[in-house]
């Protein structure tokens, strides 16, 4: 027995260094760096990088407005689908996860390029079907072609929190004579607030950092985080791009801080198992919900119906016809590269997410301070765009003692700790149904901090744990701003050989290279899914 | 349940080391046999390059702007028995990153983009001298005088026009940069950033060479009045003309675009007034594991065999290579239209050019 508490007191201690050490080096370090690069100049602190602020000031506007749009809908979207599900049967419910685990996947580029194809001037729907003249570019581009990207995987987190949901509760209601819109808005809603702040958090910091969407959507309106890589990739200028990336930090951090302030004040929701359904009587806003809910899945059907579409036709001369030649012909790009990102892919998602569940653990169920504050550090490379976190790591990591670039390494290493805050909210999302009592009890009961790790908060946030491996795996096969500066030629990965493409203009043949990405990425995120089912029923 | 943990970890940690090690095995450091980079110097007969060249399989790595060179680079890892490894990148991505990484080049060969970068290189030292065998019979604009640079090719500008979006609004096929600034055309015209896109930075520096400084801007700006915003990846004027947003796409004219063109029912005009060009560099970088490769290759690339290879890699008129005597396809390019281009300035004036653009068109 005093062997045993030994090894795992040491244990303890050497996880907790562990993840202090690797988010200083691997979080922390990458970001001084940046900031070094955009404010000192000659060894002498100098701000001029940041007079773009003075002339350029709309960009700041700009990002913020389409990120408060993009996480207002994408979140109300959301929670219409997630209230639908409640509703729904088990069937139902299935086929609608399946719906977003393939729309989860949104390899980039692609999905405003077809949204062009469809919705812009010369649309299939707006112009040949419902014959409007509509411009797509600007703020509403911008705004649709991130709330379909963003909405699904808000679904997904918010069916998550649905599930333990307590239906109880929802029985007294009703056996009181509430009506649904009561019950909706006075019951269902207010609990689940924790995860809708989560899914409009998660969405307003990756519209904020989102690049591309703007890039090809955004015509005129020019938001900051394109221009931080427009600087870059045309002028070279990183300085320039390291400031503006710091100022896309600020309004970040505020709504991340607005965030973490309210969640403490949540309680922890009860854990129950769902079996009687709550069936609700279809009136007022049970229909909001059951339309909004329609419209986005009719939306995103025919958006994803069109890239898969893509890959099988090409056209002669303007008429469109049916072909395999794109399949064919994309075989020689599905080389080493996919393989490649499939493997740094998986090694990503398993230890963000395992480095996330310790962190989590000890800052969130432990409650030590230091391990929040390095909780508070892990968040920060979701707030910047990949670019700035790819440039941290070629400025940390170029010399010795930690020479990586030109490494796999240091690609695995950025995936990894790039997706760690997704990690860290869906697990600690499904924390909060671990009730303190069942924690205290264990520890009564004598368990060691590590066996209650292992034994009651594992099995306990599997849904999360899933959600945080298949989102870090989707991310990393389709993520391309923060791996760009940091693959060599003989590392490429899928999404760079889709980037060529794209930007060669073998448009249909990047969407072959998609259509196989979103193969994969649903592939391991059912297996993954059934993997960790089977581990929650073998546990209850 | 213990054990199912100890083999999770046991396995991540295999596969991390795993690709940690990948890596190793890549680089080969074991140094070219003989004095291959230094035969093939200047003072080395002509003759002799025929002799075979032997690399050992090490491994050189490219830069480029697309994938499409792939059969070349083969041709050319088989022959010398080497390895060729690429990955396409912006001109402005290539700098950045070389010098975020101090000064340490990613790669031994930067191989097309427009050559004002590859300018821009040299003046940063990042560029490795080297005066390749028979680069005398390439004209001598497109080679830099001190030996840093030399090109592959010329990148020409071109109109692609969607006839029926101009017939569905009643507006004329334009066949002139003059005409295309006309009122009428207002938001049908899409153009790339000339600060992102190599092919419009030509676009906008050949109007200014053809009309002189004072009336090429007052040029620009009529032009600025009928685009409503500005691309911001090359490609995008293509890619927004064949999806029928914009009528007239202001691109780079090759044998791709003729087929794009072909597919979707456009048309390439080459301007009547005035054809602008760039030369697509090529150059080494100084330090790199592979610097007697890249060499080598810029030889190899340079042979008349392996030019009209290229020609046809690139989709490229004749009156596009760089070779005397190297025929390409024949897509009516009329060679007299080109502009009487200053090359000297393309590098030196691209600041001031792009400031004054960016301050005209403000906000697009």
């Amino acid at each position: 027995m005093g062997v045993r508490k030994k090894t795992l007191d040491f244990l303890d201690l050497a996880f907790k260094l562990l993840v202090a050490m690797v988010v200083l080096v691997f979080v922390l370090y990458p970001f001084v760096a940046v900031f070094g690069k955009a404010l000192y100049r000659n060894g002498r602190l100098n701000f001029s990088e940041f007079l773009f602020l003075k002339g350029e000031l709309f960009l700041v506007k700009n990002s913020i407005v389409s990120a408060t749009l993009t996480a207002f809908l994408s979140t109300l979207f959301a929670l219409s689908i997630g209230l639908m599900t409640f509703f729904a049967s088990s069937r139902q419910r299935k086929i609608i996860m399946f719906i977003l685990l393939l729309t989860m996947v949104s390899p980039p580029f692609i999905g405003s390029l077809t949204y062009i194809e469809l919705f812009g001037r010369n649309g299939l729907i707006t112009k040949q079907i419902l014959k409007l003249s509509i411009n797509p570019y600007g703020l509403w581009g911008i705004v649709s072609v991130q709330t379909l990207g963003f909405t699904s995987l808000n679904a997904v987190l918010l069916m998550g929190y649905l599930d333990a949901f307590d239906n109880t509760m929802i029985e007294s209601a009703r056996s009181l004579k509430a009506n649904t819109t009561s019950i909706l808005l006075d019951i269902v809603i207010p609990i689940i607030r924790p995860a809708i702040a989560v899914s409009f958090l998660l969405s307003f910091i990756r519209s904020m950092a989102d690049f591309s969407s703007p890039m090809i959507i955004g015509g005129a309106y020019n938001t900051l985080a394109t221009e931080a890589y427009l600087s870059i990739i045309a002028k070279g200028n990183s300085p320039r791009a390291s400031a503006m990336s710091i100022i896309l930090f600020i309004p970040s951090i505020l709504v991340f801080l607005v965030y973490t302030y309210f969640s403490k004040q949540e309680q922890r929701a009860s854990k129950s198992s769902r079996d009687t359904k709550g069936e609700l009587k279809k009136t007022g806003l049970y229909y909001a919900i059951m339309v909004l809910a329609f419209f986005f899945i009719l939306w995103v059907i025919i958006q994803y119906s069109a890239i898969f579409l893509a890959a099988f036709t090409d056209k002669y001369k303007g008429d469109t016809y049916f072909t395999f030649e794109n399949i064919i012909n994309s075989i020689p790009y599905l080389k080493d590269s996919f393989i490649r990102s499939i493997l740094y892919s998986i090694i990503a998602g398993i230890l963000s997410s395992l480095i996330g569940l310790i962190l989590s653990y000890y800052s969130y169920i432990k409650n030590i301070k230091y391990m929040r504050v390095l909780d508070f550090i892990s968040n920060m490379p979701y707030i910047v765009p990949g670019t700035f976190f790819g440039l941290g790591y070629i400025f940390a990591f170029n010399k010795w003692p930690l020479e990586l670039t030109g490494t796999g390494l240091i690609v695995i290493l950025n995936l990894i700790f790039r997706q760690i805050p997704m990690s860290i909210r869906t697990i600690q999302n499904s924390m909060t149904q671990i009730e303190k009592a069942t924690l205290n009890s264990a520890k009564d009961l004598g368990a060691h901090s590590l066996d209650i790790l292992k034994d009651v908060v594992f099995p306990m946030t599997y849904s999360g744990l899933f959600l945080s491996f298949s989102n870090a795996f989707i991310s990393s096969m389709t993520t391309i701003g923060s791996i760009i500066f940091l693959v060599y030629p003989s590392k490429k990965l899928a999404t760079l050989v889709l980037f060529d493409l794209v930007s060669s203009g073998k448009y249909k043949l990047a969407s072959v290279l998609s259509v196989v990405i979103i193969i994969i990425c649903l592939s391991v995120s059912l297996l993954s899914y059934r993997i960790l089912n089977r581990g929650r029923e073998n546990v209850s | 349940m213990n054990k199912k943990i100890l083999l999770i970890i046991l396995l991540i940690f295999s596969m991390v080391i795993y690709t940690a090690c990948t890596k190793e095995d890549t680089k080969v450091d074991i140094p070219p046999v003989g004095d291959v980079g230094e035969s093939i110097d200047d003072d080395a007969q002509v003759g002799d390059t025929q002799e075979k060249l032997d690399f050992n399989g090490m491994t050189m790595n490219v830069v480029t702007t697309s994938e499409k060179y792939v059969e070349l680079f083969d041709a050319f890892a088989a022959e010398v028995n080497a390895k060729v490894e690429f990955l396409s990148m912006s001109s402005g991505e290539v700098i950045a990153r070389i010098e975020a990484e101090g000064g340490k080049p990613m790669a031994d060969l930067w191989f097309g983009g427009g050559v004002d970068a590859f300018m821009a290189a040299k003046e940063s030292g990042l560029l490795e001298q080297y005066r390749p065998i028979e680069i005398d019979k390439v004209d001598s604009r497109f080679v830099d005088q001190d030996g840093y640079w030399s090109s592959k090719g010329l990148t020409v500008v071109g109109f692609l026009i969607n006839e029926e979006l101009l017939g569905e609004k009643n507006l004329p096929i334009p066949s002139t940069w003059a005409e295309i600034a006309d009122p009428i055309y207002k938001d049908e015209i899409i153009m790339a950033n000339p600060a992102i896109s190599g092919t419009n930075y030509g676009a906008v520096k050949g109007i200014l060479d053809m009309m002189g400084e004072d009336k090429g801007w007052e040029y620009l700006s009529k032009l600025n009045d009928n685009i409503p915003f500005y691309g911001k990846r090359g490609k995008d004027p293509e890619e927004k003309t064949v999806a029928g947003e914009f009528a007239i796409g202001i691109i780079p004219a090759d044998k791709g675009s003729f087929d794009v063109a072909e597919k979707n029912n456009l048309s390439v005009v080459y301007p009547e007034d005035g054809i602008a060009w760039v030369p697509e560099g090529v150059a080494i970088f100084k330090g790199g594991d592979g610097v007697d490769i890249a060499k080598a290759f810029i030889d190899y690339m340079l042979r008349d065999e392996n030019q009209k290879i290229l020609s046809e890699l690139d989709g490229k008129d004749s009156a596009q290579m760089i070779k005397d005597g190297v025929s390409g396809y024949d897509l009516g390019l009329p060679k007299e239209r080109l502009i009487d281009q200053d090359i000297s300035t393309f590098g030196s004036m691209r600041e001031e050019i792009l400031n004054k653009w960016e301050e005209l068109t403000k906000g697009k």
